[in-house]
């Protein structure tokens, strides 16, 4: 929209910011939801209205999460996980997509097939295979079965986003590196990682948030406290027949905080890169 | 470039294996290690308190003892059991539930020990609480409460509006136009998670066929041949209370914490759960005029029924095993025996006002109960018979699924009591 335009048109205008604030407000509405009841008790838990005016502020319920919840410990596992997870899924969505694209192979339509493939595939179908074969090579309770499936469910995912943005990239410019003599490794590194950035940034949120809050599979590949990851938190609060709803919400609240901030700083860069693979894929 | 790759790589590729740990080891710090598995993940309230308190105090007493524990909430307890059971690391000390529909493939298996009776002949276990941990007479595991069924309500609330509590089903259904008439709902039902419902029916079940419940459930199970007419009966009274509006509007979508909030707040006169919930009278939290008001009563008897106001549901569900395999077995049933010693579950259960236990606990009566429990235990005493395991958990896991979903959907009459019968019979 141009200066003149916005003057000539006020109401419009207006009318626009009226909308975008109503969808601000929904959209925030839950994150303020969640941190209204994580103050209030357990048993002014469940009412009829929309927020609650907490009797007594109950700030109690934050160092009982961040106690109780082992949340520090939790907090640095998750991180740790997520971390080497998004890692291993963008050098491998980068590779296998310049392998599957770019590389003229016998069976590279059928390698993205199979990878592709694996978005099918339910999580609950595979925890108890996959438990045999952790328990058999002797990784059950490490860090490996944790980052083994967060990265084998989330890479399809990074080659399909990976493979549509890098089909479109022109052939030109790699064929220039290769005549000044860069070897493949280098013009993936130098030349075709650059220019995928909004994209790979895309992989590298989707991974990081579907891993963030995952805890089917935690829960039956760990046994003990020293890997698990956040979600468990919650459950530090889950009593045989009710919960503590209200430091598990307190629990929520700190741990979407990472998530969230993440999103913020990098949220310009994930709505391009799904746009650009709604274009391109 | 390629250096960086590389490095990276081998970065992760060794921090993972220093992240490794040697697995089925089982000392520590020269300690032997007992691994309990328990479906209780809250260990500073309730059940999941009282089991790490006696293991502290195991610990404290035996030196050469550590008790780890790794605890899941139900769904996802059960879901990890079954990997346990596909692999070969299991843990020594188990939960599990003393029904048919979770123990019997464990059993079968050979994955739980057998323990001696003859080490519970002091223990003061309640008669007929063994059974569900029992299979073909052998004894597989120990329970840890016993648990009943029953509508908690709020006396003065009773009081203030002339409600009387009832003695027939009939009248429980004639009560509820008139507490809604008061603008609150009847009964607060957890209808979200389904086993509520089939617990209510099976209270139904029990004051219409009285004690011939059990035999004639296990036959119609095994042959699945619902034909009976109790079965059927039982549906239309459980229909009739949603015509009458027993339940808050809803129900069937509103889960256990809604259920009680509800109750709790005032907003509904009354709430079906189990005995466990007789700690509310204890809770700090609920508004006085609520918590020092609430009483309980059990299911009123149905018109025509062979069942008495004495013949009540109640069962044993949860309890613990010692898994077969186990390379510390004996350490582990020592650990198992010491826990429901009479002195550490029953009495720390009950002096913390958590459950009741399934051995005699009039011994440790402190004299400080609340009038709720002081009314739980004599209904439970002068109980002229007691119903066993539910009928949602008397058959096998798929028998549990099919019977709970359909006992939702008759209560919200969206199928009828006939359909739902030939349902559960193929």
């Amino acid at each position: 929209m141009t200066d003149k335009m916005k003057t000539r048109f006020p109401l419009g205008r207006g009318i626009i910011l009226a909308v975008l604030l109503l969808f601000s407000v929904i959209q925030l509405f839950p994150l303020v939801w969640l941190i209204d009841f994580s103050l209030a008790s357990n048993t002014e838990f469940f009412t009829s209205k929309l927020l609650i005016m907490p009797k007594e502020i109950q700030w109690g319920n934050y160092p009982r999460a961040f106690i109780d919840g082992h949340f520090l410990l939790y907090l640095k596992n998750s991180l740790l996980v997520n971390t080497l997870a998004v890692v291993v899924v963008l050098v491998l969505s980068i590779c296998s997509a310049y392998a599957v694209t770019r590389m003229r192979w016998k069976f590279s339509q059928a390698a993205k097939s199979v990878i592709l493939l694996g978005m099918m595939i339910p999580i609950h179908a595979t925890l108890i295979p996959n438990y045999m074969i952790y328990d058999f090579l002797g990784v059950r309770d490490t860090l490996w079965s944790l980052l083994l499936p967060y990265v084998a469910f989330s890479l399809p995912q990074g080659l399909f986003l990976a493979a549509s943005y890098m089909e479109s990239v022109s052939k030109e410019i790699e064929e220039a590196a290769i005549i000044d003599g860069c070897g493949t490794f280098r013009l993936l590194g130098s030349i075709i990682t650059p220019m995928m950035k909004s994209s790979l940034i895309t992989v590298m949120i989707m991974t990081y948030l579907n891993n963030w809050n995952e805890f089917m599979m935690a829960s039956t590949y760990l046994s003990t406290s020293k890997w698990k990851t956040l979600p468990f938190s919650i459950l530090e609060f889950t009593g045989q027949y009710r919960a503590n709803v209200a430091v598990q919400f307190a629990v929520m609240t700190l741990t979407a905080a990472p998530a969230i901030i993440i999103y913020i700083i990098l949220s310009k860069h994930i709505t391009k890169g799904v746009a650009m693979g709604a274009v391109k894929g | 470039m390629k250096k960086i790759l590389v490095s990276l790589l081998a970065a992760v590729m060794v921090f993972g294996a220093t992240a490794c740990s040697p697995s089925g080891q089982q000392t520590s710090g020269g300690k032997t290690v007992i691994k309990v598995f328990s479906n209780l993940p809250d260990r500073t309230t309730g059940q999941g308190l009282v089991e790490q308190k006696i293991f502290d105090q195991y610990m404290a007493e035996n030196q050469d003892i550590d008790i780890q524990v790794e605890a899941l909430d139900d769904e996802a307890y059960k879901i990890k059991m079954k990997a346990y059971a596909s692999g070969t690391n299991l843990p020594d000390l188990i939960s599990v539930w003393g029904q048919p529909s979770f123990l019997d493939g464990y059993i079968d298996a050979g994955l739980i020990a057998e323990l001696d009776p003859n080490d519970y002949d002091g223990y003061g276990f309640v008669e007929g609480s063994l059974a569900g941990f029992s299979k073909n007479g052998k004894l597989y595991g120990l329970p840890r409460n016993t648990d009943m069924i029953a509508f908690y309500y709020n006396q003065k609330l009773f009081g203030d509006n002339n409600w009387s509590v009832p003695a027939t089903y009939d009248e429980l259904l004639a009560l509820a136009p008139k507490i809604a008439a008061a603008g609150i709902s009847p009964v607060a039902m957890d209808g979200n998670d389904k086993w509520p419902i089939s617990i209510f029916i099976t209270d139904l079940l029990v004051k219409i066929a009285g004690t011939s419940y059990q035999a004639e459930t296990l036959k119609a199970i095994s042959s699945g041949d619902f034909s009976h007419p109790m079965y059927a009966e039982a549906a239309r009274l459980l229909q009739d209370a949603f015509d009458a509006g027993l339940f808050q509007p809803g129900f069937e979508q509103q889960d256990y914490g809604t259920a009680q909030n509800l109750f709790i707040n005032g907003q509904a006169a009354m709430f079906y759960m189990g005995s466990w919930e007789m700690s509310m009278a204890n809770n700090q939290e609920i508004q006085p005029e609520v918590r020092d008001n609430i009483r309980a009563f059990t299911m009123p008897v149905v018109s025509g029924g062979a069942g008495v106001a004495t013949d009540i549901a109640a069962w044993n569900g949860g309890g613990h095993s010692v898994v077969a395999k186990s390379p510390v077995k004996d350490k582990a049933v020592a650990l198992l025996n010491y826990i429901y010693k009479p002195e550490n579950w029953t009495k720390i259960a009950w002096e913390n006002n958590v459950c009741m236990s399934a051995q005699d606990f009039s011994q440790y009566k402190t004299g400080s109960e609340t009038p709720v429990q002081l009314q739980l235990i004599d209904i439970f005493s002068q109980a002229t018979s007691i119903s066993g395991t539910t009928i949602n958990d008397l058959g096998s896991s798929d028998f549990k699924t099919k019977f709970e979903d359909l006992s939702q959907q008759i209560s919200i009459k969206s199928i009828t009591p006939e359909d739902a019968i030939s349902a559960l019979a193929n």
